[in-house]
């Protein structure tokens, strides 16, 4: 019987292959046809893309005139297989506006010295003094190379540059990150060390020293502005972060990192001043320029800060997948020895919809304490501190950002998208930081501020 | 799916890996509930208890029977997806025992794609007749799984559905996927072939674990569903590269099917394959 069944299928195949019909055209396009693809992966689609690269244009704008920001910026990824990756990142800012430079409003006009100390500007009455001679191009180079070091464990190392006409950034960094539990777990160290140098139009003011008459171009050629010291100084960064992301069931992930980081040198902003005022009407001490010269109306004291700064902080995230939207919320607190402390509280929500688009509300809330040193102004009669800033940025703030982005993928794996985003920072003087009649009456440099950005993302 | 399935994927970030594996097992599991004859509340299901009645079938279904019966034809007969009532009488769990003439006989009028009525989207089958989608829904499935993964990321991405397998692409920087090919003896490493992969898939068709002993020696699982019977001098394993893992696992089954003339059915095929034999081809 078997004997006879082997007999007749090995006849049907003999007859079958006799027949020599290649049926492999035939069967590739039913097999197409059934499941709706192309007929095969064609050589062009299979070309190896070398770079990856997201591009953007930035318009940062605050309101009433401050600070405007356009920025062009781009980051580039080449993938060398095997996980070893290459980054590129490349901008360049140009800012322009007008920055708060610390001192109060008065019900005078108010003069002052520009940060060269030739020049003087003038601010009307009631309005809080801006220097706007703040002008700056920025432009920074930064690279990273990353690569498995063994099988669980991967290594990055990077080095970046960035210039601007007053201030130079060299900064070095390398990390090391190691999978666990089946890749469920990844801890992360890693460390950054930075070297600035600042080197501000004038030279460096010295700290809490008045500010002088502006030095006449004409016949003072050599001579260098009053109450400065060197021509530059270097402040040092070193950072730490450890990081811990765990794999919390099908949809979750959560990220905890702990930073660590001490800054020591000139940490002092060199175009910061504070207004010096009475003590009992909390009003600005008048002054008068030297006869024939031009300078400032006012007592105005250059800002003084500690040479070292160490600031902790946590920041947890948590992101989950609700069937293809993606929330995404992080919490950071931070601390610091500058008594500094704040948290942050920030939400994005991927929305896709249509296949091929996706729509992203983002929304943010910052608060912090005010510095130890912070100050609205200094009394004249008082004692100088040995620290002091009228900086807005270091006081008990507050600032609130709502956005929304739009992102289209193209038909060839490419994106571009657009971001328009609100900014609103908020500061306060609490009573303890006044003088005088000066609670109930001061006036802080808040402001709106407006993002806006494109971004395009190709592969090369 | 009948055995372990598997995805590998290089993605660095987890979200998109997540993204990609469950696509993936969403997609398995889908096909595994519609198709498998194992269920009882599916469309195979209502067909084989349809005991002659027309059943009006879904397109997806549709699909896979009109392709069903292209390879039909274009096997003239061999693969049929009505032959599954002969393992009522075969059972290939690596036993001795043999059926009778008359109990393969009995069966073959059940058996015969050629005996059902379709007409998209109307099935009518013979009181008896079953279809069973085994032949072609692991490597379908591997084939809808790797579009899905396709859509959620970019990255390259393998899924391996108890050996059957496709990938999106070649891995980062171009390099081949390397799959190993279990040799026919699974206890010996060695004996393993390492196939490299940079586009399309591989299906691999065998008889490892699936075999009846005669004292003719282990006659295959491979039915010729014109008789009834083993096919003579089938290779041990047979796997083929193709574009995709439907297309793969349909050479594999033919090249089954003709038995000692494997080799020369996919050598005129002009495909990427590899065949496993252990004792010198036996001719009737």
């Amino acid at each position: 019987m078997a004997a006879a069944a082997s007999a007749a299928a090995a006849a049907g195949a003999i007859d079958m292959a006799d027949k020599d019909v290649k049926i492999g055209a035939a069967l590739a396009a039913a097999t197409c046809s059934l499941l709706g693809v192309a007929p095969s992966v064609s050589a062009a689609a299979e070309a190896e893309s070398k770079w990856d690269i997201d591009s953007a244009f930035l318009y940062y704008g605050e309101s009433d005139g401050r600070v405007k920001d356009f920025s062009v910026s781009s980051h580039a990824t080449r993938d060398f297989g095997d996980q070893r990756k290459l980054g590129l990142d490349l901008s360049v800012d140009s800012l322009t506006g007008a920055s708060p430079n610390g001192a109060i409003a008065s019900d005078g006009a108010q003069t002052f010295t520009s940060p060269s100390g030739r020049e003087t500007y003038t601010t009307p009455a009631g309005e809080i003094p801006l220097d706007d001679t703040f002008l700056d191009t920025r432009f920074a180079l930064a690279g990273n190379w990353s690569q498995p070091l063994a099988r669980l464990y991967t290594v990055n190392a990077g080095l970046g540059f960035s210039s601007e006409y007053d201030y130079q950034h060299i900064g070095t960094n390398f990390g090391l990150t190691r999978d666990f539990n089946q890749r469920n777990t990844t801890l992360s160290a890693a460390l950054a060390y930075a070297q600035d140098t600042i080197k501000p139009v004038g030279g460096l003011p010295l700290p809490l020293a008045q500010m002088p008459d502006a030095v006449d171009d004409d016949d003072d050629d050599d001579m260098s502005p009053a109450n400065r010291g060197d021509a530059s100084d270097t402040k040092n960064v070193l950072d730490v972060l450890l990081g811990f992301t765990q794999v919390l069931g099908r949809h979750t992930i959560l990220r905890v990192n702990f930073s660590y980081s001490d800054a020591s040198g000139y940490l002092t902003d060199p175009y910061k001043i504070l207004s010096v005022v009475d003590p009992v009407t909390g009003e600005l001490i008048g002054r008068t320029p030297a006869p024939g010269e031009s300078g400032p109306t006012g007592v105005y004291r250059f800002e003084s800060r500690p040479d070292s700064r160490r600031k902790e902080g946590v920041y947890a995230e948590m992101r989950h997948d609700f069937s293809g939207k993606v929330l995404q919320v992080g919490y950071r607190y931070s601390t610091d020895d500058w008594e500094v402390d704040s948290h942050t509280l920030e939400s994005r929500l991927r929305l896709p919809f249509g296949g091929s688009n996706y729509l992203e509300p983002h929304v943010r809330y910052y608060q912090q304490t005010a510095a130890s040193f912070y100050r609205y102004s200094l009394a004249n009669t008082a004692p100088l501190p040995e620290f002091a800033s009228a900086d807005a940025r270091l006081a008990d703030m507050s600032a609130a950002t709502v956005g929304l982005k739009f992102g289209h993928v193209t038909a060839g794996g490419n994106e571009w998208n657009a971001r328009l985003e609100f900014y609103r920072q908020m500061a306060e003087a609490p009573n303890e930081f006044l003088i005088g009649s000066q609670p109930g009456n001061t006036q802080m440099p808040d402001f709106d501020a407006v993002i806006l950005q494109f971004g395009y993302r190709f592969k090369l | 799916m009948g055995g372990p399935c598997e995805v590998l994927a290089e993605i660095a970030d987890e979200v998109t890996a997540r993204k990609v594996v469950e696509a993936v097992a969403a997609c398995a599991w889908r096909i595994e509930l519609k198709f498998s004859r194992y269920r009882p509340d599916n469309i195979v299901a209502r067909i084989n208890a349809s005991a002659g009645a027309p059943v009006e079938v879904d397109e997806e279904t549709a699909n896979l029977l009109d392709f069903a019966a292209l390879i039909h034809r274009l096997s003239d007969g061999m693969f049929d997806i009505t032959s599954g009532v002969l393992r009522r009488a075969w059972t290939f769990d690596g036993n001795d025992r043999i059926p009778t003439s008359a109990e393969i006989d009995a069966l073959l009028p059940l058996v015969g794609w050629s005996k059902v009525q379709w007409a998209s989207p109307v099935l009518t089958l013979r009181p008896g007749m079953q279809i069973d989608f085994g032949g072609i829904g692991k490597e379908y499935a591997v084939d809808q799984s790797i579009k899905l993964a396709a859509l959620a990321s970019d990255a390259a991405v393998l899924v391996n559905f108890g050996g059957d397998l496709a990938i999106t692409r070649a891995r980062d920087g171009n390099r081949p996927w390397r799959v190993g090919i279990e040799g026919i003896d699974a206890s010996d490493p060695r004996a393993s072939t390492l196939v490299d992969l940079a586009a399309g898939a591989l299906a691999t068709s065998g008889d490892t674990y699936r075999y009846v002993e005669s004292e003719r020696g282990r006659l295959s699982h491979i039915l010729d569903p014109r008789n009834g019977r083993p096919v003579s001098g089938a290779p041990r394993s047979v796997t083929v590269a193709a574009p995709t893992c439907t297309n793969a696992g349909m050479l594999t089954t033919l090249a089954m099917l003709r038995g000692s003339e494997a080799e020369t059915f996919l050598e005129s095929e002009g495909v990427r394959h590899w065949v496993q034999r252990i004792l010198p081809v036996a001719r009737a």
